[in-house]
């Protein structure tokens, strides 16, 4: 484990990475906010990280979006496509990226503990 | 994965896609009869492959209007070509002159330099519809500026930049003039002895229309001379334990991607079948119609210029209020679309685009695109402006 540096109950770390107490628990997040290990991720977890990133109470759609995302990676090792998106939880793009104020690779993979993804920015 | 059946594929800047399959047919043809190593042994089948290759760089150097065919390198893509030649060119104290629509296969050798301290670096901007005043580039040039290097197509707004008129600022200063034609090979004429043209980099997988993992840099006769910075075998002098210095050997290490070759050779054959003006022009079409069917929508905004001259058949937009990389998702997900979202490697041109903070997405056209299909992406678009509108 890197050296930290603390800012109140956070540790930060010069990869960027920030150590955080949740819930009585130590989970160490990358620079964006993503889960470092997918075994960290509850359910209790994901309304806390919701909350921080400006929803209220998950709701059935969006809570079958986040075990859709959960249960993909573990069987699959790696996120959905689209395409594979759109199937397995049977909305649309257009609804999947309106259910998430940061779509589905920026605020639903981050809520269900998926890695950060790749985007070319 | 599974993927849908048919897409419609407006990535073409990225990779074009797919393939002439006269193109693929060649490439496997060559390589199952003369894939040895070329140049190596002293079998026949070695020779036939050396000379099929020189054969290759002859074409290119002709493609491309250079003077020596010893002088056309082979490298992996333009990427490989820019940093063998900026590490290999730029000494310490050294000014270069660069601009800020470059991507980052340019902007980080230079930057990498510069944050070591080994070069001073100028980047002339581009104006807002996204072209380089070659007065601009004079101004910028300094006593002790050793080389200016440019795209010769933004591959984020499609802009064309005067390179006839950048060599003749650089020719009358004596600087040699280094081009990036990723972008535009293949689809316009480039000329570099005509524009004095010191250096060039391309690659095969865009509008060559050939396969990933082949380019390369080709050099004016004896204008400029390449350090080596990477060293290893080459089929010749193999006694010196230094890195032969003669052309092209001299920039290539290690066997070469003889399939790549292969590839190049057959995909040059295809355009100067089809004829590249032809090619051209059909891809221009369908652009104008992407454009216009896009533009009507006034809550998609088209960055760079209005114009159809000097550009390329790609363009950059966003729609009101929407991160472009979910308007790609949906593009990909729901209409079988498939574009590219974000900096697009480019970052200093999504910043006086304004959109650095999110990017854009990209449609570029190929040569297979049709008028169907560009149909479609306009009323996708419009689609999920109308949605988000709504939203």
């Amino acid at each position: 484990m890197e050296e930290g540096l603390a800012t109140g109950q956070d540790q930060v770390y010069a990869s960027g990475h920030r150590e955080r107490s949740i819930a009585g628990r130590k989970i160490l997040f990358d620079a964006s906010g993503f889960l470092l290990n997918a075994d960290d991720w509850s359910e209790e977890l994901a309304e806390i990280l919701a909350r921080e990133n400006g929803m209220g109470p998950l709701d059935d759609s969006r809570w079958k979006v986040v075990h859709f995302l959960r249960d993909y990676y573990r069987r699959c090792g790696r996120p959905p496509s689209n395409h594979e998106l759109k199937e397995g939880t049977g909305f649309s793009l257009m609804i999947l990226e309106s259910l998430f104020p940061g779509g589905v690779r920026g605020t639903a993979r981050l809520l269900a503990g998926l890695p950060n993804p790749r985007t070319c920015l | 994965m599974n993927f849908p059946k048919k897409i419609i594929y407006l990535d073409n800047a990225a990779t074009t896609f797919p393939k002439p399959r006269e193109v693929l047919a060649e490439m496997i043809e060559t390589y199952s009869s003369l894939g040895v190593s070329p140049g190596r042994g002293s079998y026949d089948l070695g020779l036939e492959a050396e000379a099929f290759v020189e054969g290759v760089r002859a074409r290119l150097c002709e493609f491309f209007g250079g003077d020596d065919p010893r002088r056309v390198i082979f490298g992996y893509n333009a990427t490989d070509a820019l940093n063998t030649l900026i590490l290999g060119l730029v000494k310490p104290g050294c000014h270069v002159v660069s601009s800020r629509l470059e991507h980052n296969s340019v902007l980080r050798p230079l930057h990498h330099l510069l944050e070591r301290g080994v070069i001073r670096l100028d980047l002339v901007a581009g104006d807002e519809k996204g072209f380089i005043d070659p007065a601009d580039v004079d101004r910028a040039i300094r006593h002790e500026t050793c080389l200016v290097v440019l795209t010769h197509a933004s591959n984020v707004l499609g802009t064309v930049q005067p390179a006839a008129e950048i060599g003749a600022v650089c020719r009358k200063k004596g600087v040699p003039l280094a081009l990036d034609v990723t972008q535009s090979a293949g689809l316009v004429p480039i000329d570099m002895a005509g524009w004095h043209v010191s250096a060039l980099a391309f690659t095969g997988h865009k509008s060559l229309l050939g396969p990933t993992g082949i380019g390369g840099l080709v050099l004016a006769g004896e204008r400029l001379d390449i350090s080596t910075t990477r060293f290893g075998g080459t089929g010749v002098e193999s006694r010196n334990l230094l890195h032969t210095q003669t052309y092209p050997h001299r920039l290539e290490a290690g066997t070469i991607n003889l399939l790549g070759v292969a590839g190049l050779s057959a995909s040059l054959r295809y355009i100067g079948r089809e004829g590249m003006k032809n090619i051209y022009s059909r891809e221009m079409d369908l652009f104008r119609r992407l454009y216009d069917g896009l533009k009507s929508n006034p809550r998609i905004r088209l960055y760079g210029t209005e114009s159809m001259d000097n550009r390329l058949p790609l363009l950059s937009c966003n729609i009101e209020g929407t991160n472009p990389q979910d308007v790609s998702d949906i593009l990909d997900g729901d209409f079988g679309i498939a574009t590219r979202a974000g900096l697009h490697c480019a970052p200093l041109v999504h910043e006086f685009m304004g959109s650095a903070a999110k990017g854009a997405v990209r449609f570029s056209i190929g040569p297979f695109n049709t008028l169907e299909e560009i149909d479609s992406a306009c009323q996708a678009m419009n689609d999920i402006a109308e949605f988000r509108r709504s939203a």
